[in-house]
């Protein structure tokens, strides 16, 4: 009985964080395989499409583990890898949100679930 | 009377408690506004940028930029329609025109002339006054880089929080 209401109570809140391995399985559902390498040529690309920036890196430095700082505004901007972020990649409504945002600031269109996929698997990757 | 380790005690515990008193208590010179209650204004607004304290601006300028969140200075800032009336109502309720206005909110207002709507607090003559020390080369520090970033050095500039005492100026 008390396993069970363990159990019970750990799926209740999970419902609301995530690990960043269930937000990647979430948008690989969507997506299709993810690829490390395709994801972190998006985080390195440079891109024309925005208005805010020319690429991720710009705000998030070439180093996902390092904090960043907005392009425009400079308020300083935790780091994006999980590794160094305890709660990056842990809730999908918030992962939604920034790639929403930020693919419109950097490439001036939505980013496709494929891309979604990508990116998130290279950022689990950086250890 | 002489001196007795009793009344050295007593001495001792009141100048302890002074101090207590005197360093937790916000002086009048402190700049404290309200904020929204719940964490949506921090989260939302407070994500690229400090979470501004509403009475910085008057309400006419919170209306006029809530209406505009798809071309907030030149970026899509839009929000579901729920977060942005409930941020709106919040920025009424606290502007610096508002029922709850403090004086130095007040003094924000009057600085304001009627009819305008500024959309930057720098541009705001409170914000030049106060501000009228800092050297430009300060300014262009890199963990400050712009006007905008109040959290680079009033660093609980997120509550509301924008007294001398807690200035930290970042090398």
């Amino acid at each position: 009985m008390k396993i069970r209401l363990l159990a019970l109570l750990l799926c209740a809140n999970s419902a609301h964080a995530d690990t960043p391995q269930q937000i990647l399985d979430g948008l690989v559902a969507q997506a299709g395989p993810a690829s490390v390498t395709r994801g972190e040529k998006l985080f390195r690309g440079k891109f024309s499409g925005g208005k805010t920036a020319d690429s991720c890196t710009a705000c998030h430095t070439e180093n996902a583990k390092l904090p960043g700082q907005h392009a425009r505004t400079h308020k300083a901007i935790d780091p994006i890898a999980p590794v160094a972020q305890k709660d990056r990649f842990t809730d999908a409504a918030k992962v939604e949100k920034w790639f929403k945002r930020n693919c419109q600031e950097v490439l001036g269109r939505v980013c496709s679930a494929q891309e979604k996929a990508d990116f998130t698997a290279y950022m689990i990757s950086v250890k | 009377m002489g001196i007795t380790w009793k009344n050295l005690l007593t001495l001792i515990l009141s100048v302890a408690a002074t101090v207590m008193v005197i360093n937790n208590a916000p002086a009048d010179d402190e700049a404290i506004f309200p904020m929204p209650a719940g964490k949506t204004y921090v989260e939302e607004c407070g994500s690229c940028h400090t979470a501004y304290a509403p009475g910085l601006l008057p309400a006419r300028s919170w209306r006029r930029m809530m209406g505009e969140l798809d071309n907030h200075f030149g970026e899509d800032a839009s929000l579901s329609e729920p977060q942005q009336l409930e941020i709106l109502k919040a920025l009424e309720t606290l502007a610096a025109d508002g029922n709850q206005a403090n004086m130095r909110m007040r003094r924000i207002h009057g600085a304001i002339p009627a009819g305008t709507a500024p959309q930057r607090i720098s541009e705001t003559g409170y914000f030049k006054f106060m501000h009228d020390e800092v050297r430009p080369s300060i300014w262009k520090r890199k963990k400050i880089g712009t006007l905008a970033n109040c959290i680079a050095c009033h660093t609980r500039a997120n509550e509301g929080r924008y007294g001398e005492r807690e200035v930290r100026i970042p090398q």
